[in-house]
């Protein structure tokens, strides 16, 4: 890790800021919720690209498909729930079906809205949007990752969802290059895949850290929900037949639900989820919240320990097959 | 057929526009004619449809197609096209008609109508047949798109202007409001939506399932400029088209007033004609009295240039 911490969303801003110098389709969404998703730089530096929409995240979303028909790069952001929830049947249609080329941004994504409560929690969104044909999931992991991905979904030619956080966050990889689609393999190892996604893979990166030396972890952190890294998570899974997956999203669908679908059928792997329950997360601090569900350092150490303990099917004549967990970090 | 803004740049005199309006209402309403009876053409191919609505509609449609919009066969992918959305796209059946009335769509696509895989689905799809700007159907889409073009082609410096078609019934959806709001707030002048009141929606009469007057009165606390018109009056369609925008900085609400299944025998003004499965002989009836309305207005287009 290098640098200090970073706001996620004025990172995001920033990002968006300096494409939009050189490319002069961007055009920046508001629905009440540019200046707290860091556009200010941008409202200030392109005020004639920058539309206010008011809270009306159904029309803002419709609108942002129209401005894509006419050659324009809407980038909408808001707080996650509004601009996959509220205006779903929008994004799925006019945005989705329509296959305009619309950049929406969920900020505060997972519980980081800890304190705000379930309404302005986003524990479906991987689900739920990336069962829209033709959508591409971005979750960057990093402040680096942030900026590329800003670049990368506008340089796509396509309707885009990007899920970023809260909290301030390190800086885990040297530079910002970003491959949609393409997961990272950040530590090698022979016991355990750990596949992580978003803003959850710095804590994860210090877990697996934390247990190095007792468990042998093989860490991909994807950039990238949909479309899934297959052929490195199949890889990887093939070598250590046994993989858990992590996420601050519910455990049905999700990053892990997708990973099993994927590894359905092959033979020898057993899939272990760490994630949220499927039910309202009360409201609360959102540290005290993330040790409640294991999805802090720790807990998450502690997954990664009793996952090894259990062993995968290679430890038990390699014909062992165990049946998906899907309880919470305990 | 020259445009509306073609006439105002021309400074056609008085007296003479008065023959050459007479000349051009009669031919638009022969070409009203000729999209029923391609509306019932498509029928012919698959007998049942969102029939009632789509003839409601047909006098808006061919006024825009051939009279306002800068737009035909040669201009489809042009950027600075206008912009048509049919936010109320279970009436896709009457822009079908109108782009084969107007030379975009070829009149043997019609007949493959119902067929899995025809360029003409139930509501319309973009990526299937040139024409279609929007992929509605859902109702409540078409006026946040259209926001949306219309403040694109502002962004984008280009004269398009943004019409689109709501019927009645799908006012209650929160997203319109949400775009009137919007359309009002970004002084989107160069949009114009026309609300198809034909008073009837699936359930019964719109003012039992879910009354929505005045809504005239709904556009103009919105901010919007509103007329209120006969809808199946194509002068009078052409005469709040030549006068846009109505109020310069506002956007336009055409509040036009219609009958649902206009055309249809024993049909008209009644929710039977709102998804329509005619019968063999029902069919006959509608194409026979379509026909005679073909005939009817190409007499007048003779008499009127006599």
């Amino acid at each position: 890790m290098s640098g200090g911490l970073q706001d996620p969303r004025k990172t995001f801003g920033a990002a968006v800021a300096a494409v939009a110098e050189s490319d002069p389709r961007v055009v920046v969404l508001s629905a009440d919720s540019g200046g707290s998703s860091g556009l200010g730089e941008f409202a200030a530096k392109h005020p004639d690209r920058y539309l206010e929409f008011g809270i009306a995240e159904h029309g803002a979303t419709g609108a942002a498909s129209g401005l894509a028909t006419m050659g324009l790069v809407p980038v909408f952001c808001a707080i996650a729930p509004f601009v996959t929830c509220r205006n779903f049947e929008a994004f799925r249609n006019d945005v989705g079906y329509m296959r305009q080329n619309v950049k929406i941004v969920g900020r505060n994504g997972g519980f980081t809205y800890a304190d705000l409560g379930a309404t302005h929690h986003s524990l479906e969104d991987y689900t739920l949007i990336g069962m829209i044909p033709g959508v591409v999931v971005l979750a960057p992991q990093d402040p680096a990752e942030i900026r590329g991905a800003v670049r990368a979904m506008i340089a796509h030619d396509g309707p885009v969802y990007m899920r970023i956080g809260n909290d301030p966050l390190p800086q885990i990889f040297e530079d910002d290059s970003f491959t949609i689609g393409e997961a990272r393999q950040l530590r090698h190892g022979g016991d355990l895949t750990v596949v992580s996604a978003g803003y959850m893979t710095p804590r994860v990166l210090e877990a697996v850290d934390a247990v190095a030396g007792e468990v042998d972890v093989d860490l991909l952190g994807l950039g990238t929900v949909v479309p899934l890294d297959e052929e490195a998570i199949l890889a990887s899974a093939r070598r250590t037949g046994h993989v858990l997956t992590v996420e601050e999203h519910y455990l049905r669908g999700g990053l892990g639900g997708a990973v099993c679908e994927l590894l359905a059928g092959v033979d020898g792997v057993i899939v272990e989820r760490l994630g949220v329950p499927h039910d309202y997360v009360p409201s609360g601090r959102y540290s005290e919240l993330c040790a409640r569900f294991g999805l802090d350092v720790a807990g998450i150490a502690r997954r990664i320990r009793q996952a090894a303990r259990r062993g995968g099917p290679r430890d038990e004549l390699g014909s062992r097959r165990t049946p998906i967990t899907a309880a919470a970090g305990d | 057929m020259i445009t509306a803004e073609e006439t105002r740049q021309a400074g056609t005199t008085e007296s003479s526009g008065v023959a050459h309006r007479d000349a051009e209402v009669a031919e638009l309403e022969l070409s009203a004619a000729r999209t029923r009876r391609r509306v019932l053409r498509m029928l012919q191919a698959n007998p049942a449809g969102h029939v009632g609505g789509a003839l409601s509609v047909i006098e808006i449609l061919v006024a825009l197609y051939r009279r306002a919009m800068r737009f035909g066969p040669d201009r489809v992918t042009d950027p600075q096209r206008d912009r048509f959305l049919l936010s109320a796209g279970h009436k896709a059946l009457a822009q079908y008609a109108v782009l084969a009335e107007v030379g975009v769509v070829d009149d043997p696509v019609l007949d493959t109508y119902g067929r899995t895989g025809s360029a003409l689905p139930g509501h319309p799809d973009l990526h299937k047949l040139p024409g279609i700007e929007a992929n509605t159907g859902a109702l409540g889409h078409g006026l946040p798109i259209g926001c949306g073009m219309a403040l694109g082609a502002r962004l984008r410096g280009y004269r398009s202007r943004v019409y689109v078609v709501l019927g009645d019934g799908e006012l209650p959806e929160g997203s319109n409001w949400e775009a009137a709001a919007i359309a009002a707030h970004h002084r989107l002048d160069t949009l114009t939506a026309f609300v198809d009141v034909n008073g009837l929606q699936i359930s019964g009469p719109t003012a039992q399932v879910l009354g929505m007057e005045s809504i005239a009165a709904k556009f103009a606390a919105f901010g919007w400029a509103v007329v209120e018109i006969d809808g199946n009056d194509v002068a009078a369609v052409c005469d709040v088209l030549d006068r846009l925008p109505l109020s310069a900085g506002r956007p336009t609400a055409v509040i036009a007033r219609t009958v649902k299944g206009k055309g249809l025998p024993g049909l008209e003004g009644t929710v039977a004609s709102h998804y329509w499965k005619p019968t063999p002989e029902q069919l006959h009836a509608a194409i026979a009295a379509a026909d005679a309305a073909v005939a009817r207005a190409a007499a007048r287009v003779q008499e009127v240039a006599r």
